[in-house]
């Protein structure tokens, strides 16, 4: 039996890009929101989420800059890029019609 | 994409690119914030701190895979593994040392022909000229076809008619070069030196800019202004070692004192050597009412600069009609039968005219070298990539990607590319010397000639492409179907069907281009053999010739008669004195150089035919025993005689093709003649009737291609002498009898002006240089090409031989002996080279022609040529295959076979 907080391949950027889309945070803190917001469905795990953060950076979807965070220490912090913005619309609505259409064949009458 | 985030991204890989560290630094920095807060977290949750740092740190998981993962995402790591590439590439050619000098030096010779020949090309041809607007210039010639003349120039009523006309031409200069000045400097010392005559505009309408001092302007002409010079860039760093201070200095130009008043820009002498510019009041010539009325008095040459918005074409269409118009109006000056006609180039067509086709051919030539070289190089790493193969499947099953293995042998084959590509700028830039020494032969931007940045730039690039192309020859694990035979221990040894056929035809192609190439070479060798066997009409050898000209302008010259046959009299007599010296005669110029001046000839008793060119001849004055000295046979009548002098009966020899051309069949000896025509009265020579009294044979004095001038002989004593020239019959080497000589002459005369001190021998050879260079370059293109191809066949069949060797065993096992398997491997490098030889027998049909210009002799499909270059290669060709085919025939199936 599968983790049910696998992730579906591929959404991972699509969380991000919503984290950051709320309000511009450091790593860490993407990681927490995401956990709090769904409840510990979703546990993304720390490892992947720096490669999945630095890719999305190379990418231009997403910008990053050092800032004093509130325990004045050097923190990086990651905010959405105009482009970014774009690709989680893309990509929002890409998950919708997934979503839709995985319930559509889930609630299908058994005969 | 959107501008702002490919920036965005190009930045961000520059970063990662040249800021590596710091990138670095940052992921630690970020992941230890990250286990810090992660820590913190756990703690506040009721951890203890220990472990709540353990468990942070499990979280994140292996943090150098981590790191690596988030390296991965910089789209760059093939940069950061660059070094460790070509450390690996090196180490890899290492193993096989000759594999490697034999591509790099192949390479070398490639890319080194190409990068020389281009760096010709660039200097001359393809750099824009160094004036202001250069494709605006136009250059005008006047030619009259029907009297064999291919530049008569323009007179200045002419000039002055298409100045007042002429729309499309917003301005017209002036430049005219007479006899040569004499330039003596504020230390007494006297040159002579090549002057041009410009009109005041000439500067502005170049487009040309002084860097000392002024040019001239409109102020210096006519006959009020002063006497004005400027220098050329190359006489101002050669004379006076480039001193601006030399502004405002004079100096004496023959007889009048004139101002250095600036020094012009660098440019390409042309239409001739140019050491001074000088403004028209400098040649009293040009003020002179001969000069400034007569509209057949040409000696000017004149460029054009279009108005705005004309074209080339507008302007030579309407300079076209303008000459109809003036043609009409004056039929006096344009003779019918001599088909005046008047053509437009721009200046930068003018100015490359000569060079053009020759170094364009090199350059292909060059190019099919390389072509040649590539194909060799293909073969070669496509063979290594046979052998490789497996090593690419191991590596591939080992987990490199594709794209890193096809990184590594690009990096192999750029470090190849490059070591030959350094090598061949290296040999270029080493035969620099001698190309500058060829163009300057052709071309007059010769000096502009050197190996810069762009050149630079271009042999890298081609060493760059050809190491790339290389790359994507030989099959790489994974691709295909190859990935499979890893798992048996099989050694494969032979190319797929689809790359051998790839192989064999690029040994044809490299065959091909062989014969094309040597076939040019080989027309262009026996156009020299042509040309050496011309005769020239003298006897070449122990003739030594030193050009005396008068110091002074002409017109000043022509007064002092009695003086001036004195003083060469005088000359020759001393020199006659030297031991060595066996016949030393006088004569206005040396044999095979070209005359002073040429004039119309009218002959007694004989109407011209309308139809045909006036008869013209040029003029030369030879003492008695001139014709002995250099060898000239006297055909009939009687040589010169002392007595034939001023006030004895006039008389002249003429040269056999000119006496056939006046009298045909008819005996010439007695027969009076006379000079005539529109020209002869600016000259003081006589238009009196004189008596022929011999024939001499005809000599090359226009060059070895041309037919014999038409020569009409004065003697010495009887002309005007207005310059001369000593012809020697030497009993002892005469090039090493000329230092005597020389001293002789100024014991003599101190300020006796020497020049052209030459052997018969060397004036002839100096017209077949160039076509020595030409062909030089072809043919050592061609063994180039011939040698490079020679290893590229005999190793595709050694490769061939090598991979079929259990093949062979197995047949000689059935009953082949090794007659049958020599016969065999012969027949295989056969059929490619027949096939090669037929390809490029075509090639060469079809390439050939575009020699034409360059041949004299011969015709571009020369069958003897063509026959010749087919059977050398055809020869070398067998030679390359005899090896392989022996390797194979001394197969010993026994040992083969047990080695399976």
């Amino acid at each position: 039996m599968s983790k049910p907080n696998d992730l579906v391949q591929g959404t991972l950027d699509l969380l991000i890009l919503k984290m950051l889309a709320l309000e511009p945070m450091n790593g860490w803190a993407v990681g927490q929101r995401l956990k709090q917001l769904s409840a510990d469905v979703l546990q993304v795990s720390d490892g992947s989420l720096y490669p999945a953060l630095h890719k999305l950076e190379q990418e231009g979807w997403v910008s990053a800059e050092w800032r004093q965070s509130e325990n004045n220490r050097r923190a990086k912090f990651y905010s959405l890029t105009r482009a970014g913005r774009k690709q989680l619309q893309i990509e929002a609505g890409n998950w919708d019609r997934l979503a839709r259409a995985i319930t559509a064949v889930v609630r299908l009458q058994e005969a | 994409m959107s501008i702002e985030r490919r920036l965005r991204i190009v930045s961000l890989r520059l970063r990662s690119v040249f800021r590596r560290r710091e990138v670095e630094r940052e992921l630690d920095e970020e992941l230890q914030d990250h286990i810090e807060r992660q820590t913190a977290e756990n703690v506040r949750q009721g951890m203890p701190p220990d472990r709540a740092r353990a468990a942070a740190l499990r979280a994140l998981g292996n943090i150098e895979l981590r790191k690596e993962q988030v390296r991965d995402t910089r789209g760059l790591r093939w940069l950061e593994e660059l070094p460790r590439d070509v450390a690996f590439g090196v180490r890899a050619l290492r193993r096989a040392p000759g594999f490697a000098l034999t591509v790099v030096l192949t390479l070398a010779l490639g890319i080194g022909a190409n990068t020389a020949m281009f760096t010709l090309l660039r200097g001359t041809l393809l750099r824009p000229l160094p004036n202001r607007d250069a494709e605006r210039l136009v250059y005008l010639r006047q030619s009259a076809p029907g009297a064999q003349e291919q530049n008569v120039l323009f007179s200045v009523p002419e000039i002055a008619d298409y100045r007042a006309s002429a729309k499309t031409l917003g301005a017209i200069a002036e430049y005219s070069s007479v006899l040569p000045f004499t330039l003596v400097g504020a230390d007494g010392t006297a040159a002579r030196i090549r002057a041009g005559i410009v009109s005041g505009n000439y500067f502005d309408v170049m487009g040309l800019a002084p860097v000392a001092g002024r040019l001239t302007t409109v102020g210096d002409d006519g006959p009020a202004a002063a006497p004005v010079v400027v220098l050329s860039h190359r006489f101002w760093m050669e004379h006076f070692g480039g001193d601006p201070r030399v502004v405002g200095r004079t100096v004496r130009l023959n007889d009048r004192v004139s101002t250095i008043v600036g020094v012009v820009q660098a440019a390409p002498d042309y239409p001739r050597p140019t050491d001074v510019f000088v403004n028209t009041v400098t040649s009293p010539h040009h003020l002179s009412a001969t000069m400034v009325t007569e509209r057949t008095h040409r000696m000017t040459e004149i460029f054009g600069r279009l108005a705005p918005n004309a074209t080339v074409a507008q302007a030579r269409d309407e300079i076209g009609h303008l000459a109809a118009a003036m043609f009409r109006a004056h039929p006096e000056a344009y003779e019918k039968s001599s088909q005046y006609t008047i053509a437009m180039l721009p200046l930068r067509d003018a100015v490359n005219e000569r060079a053009s086709l020759t170094f364009w051919l090199l350059m292909g030539a060059a190019a099919f070298v390389l072509l040649i070289a590539c194909a060799n190089v293909a073969n070669l790493t496509l063979m290594r990539g046979v052998g490789r193969e497996r090593e690419m499947l191991v590596r591939a099953a080992l987990g490199a990607g594709r794209g890193r293995l096809r990184r590594l042998l690009v990096v192999e084959n750029l470090t190849l590319a490059l070591l030959g590509g350094a090598l061949g700028v290296l040999v270029a830039w080493a035969a620099l010397a001698l190309l500058v020494a060829f163009a300057a032969q052709l071309s007059p931007r010769a000096r502009e000639i050197r190996v810069d940045g762009v050149v630079l730039a271009v042999g890298l690039a081609t060493s760059v492409v050809a190491a790339v192309a290389l790359s994507f020859l030989p099959q790489i694990g994974g691709e295909g179907a190859a990935a499979a035979p890893l798992a048996p221990a099989g050694r494969r040894t032979t190319l797929g069907r689809g790359r051998q056929r790839v192989q064999r035809s690029l040994v044809v192609a490299q065959l091909a281009v062989c014969m094309v190439l040597l076939t040019g070479a080989g027309l262009l060798v026996r156009t020299l053999a042509k040309l050496q066997s011309v005769e020239t009409g003298v006897r070449a050898d122990h003739v030594l010739t030193i050009e005396l000209p008068l110091d002074g302008p002409l017109e000043v010259v022509v007064m002092n008669q009695p003086a001036n046959l004195a003083r060469y009299e005088r000359l020759r007599e001393r020199v006659a004195a030297i031991p060595g010296v066996g016949v030393a005669s006088l004569g206005v110029s040396a044999p095979l150089r070209g005359s002073l001046v040429d004039f119309d000839v009218k002959a007694e008793g004989r109407a011209a035919a309308p139809d045909r060119p006036t008869p013209h001849a040029s003029l030369r004055t030879a003492d008695p025993a001139y014709f002995t000295a250099a060898g000239i046979p006297l055909l009939a009548g009687r040589a010169f005689a002392s007595t034939d002098r001023r006030g004895t009966a006039p008389v002249v020899l003429l040269n056999q093709s000119f006496a056939r051309q006046l009298f045909g069949d008819e005996n010439p000896i007695g027969r009076r003649v006379a000079w005539t025509g529109a020209v002869l009265k600016f000259t003081p020579i006589s238009d009196q009737w004189r008596t022929v009294v011999g024939v001499v044979g005809d000599t090359r004095d226009q060059g070895l291609e041309g037919d014999p001038t038409p020569t009409m002989f004065e003697p010495f004593a009887q002309e005007m002498v207005f310059g001369g020239a000593l012809v020697l019959h030497t009993t002892t080497d005469p090039a090493s009898l000329a230092p005597t000589v020389v001293r002789a002459i100024r014991e003599t005369i101190p300020r006796q002006l020497i020049e052209q001190v030459a052997t018969l021998e060397q004036i002839r050879d100096e017209t077949v240089a160039p076509r020595r260079l030409n062909a030089l370059f072809i043919a050592s293109f061609g063994t180039l090409a011939l040698a490079i191809a020679m290893v590229g066949i005999a190793g595709v069949l050694a490769f061939s031989v090598s991979a079929r060797v259990a093949e062979i065993a197995i047949r000689m096992s059935l009953g082949a002996n090794a007659r049958r398997v020599y016969r065999m491997i012969l027949g295989e490098g056969g059929v490619l080279l027949a096939t090669g030889l037929a390809v490029g027998l075509f090639g060469a049909l079809a390439v050939t022609r575009l020699l034409r210009g360059l041949l004299f002799g011969v015709t571009p499909h020369d069958p003897m040529t063509l026959g010749g270059v087919a059977l050398v290669l055809a020869a070398v060709g067998v030679a390359a295959c005899w090896l392989p085919a022996a390797r194979a025939a001394r197969v010993d199936p026994a040992v083969v076979l047990r080695a399976d």
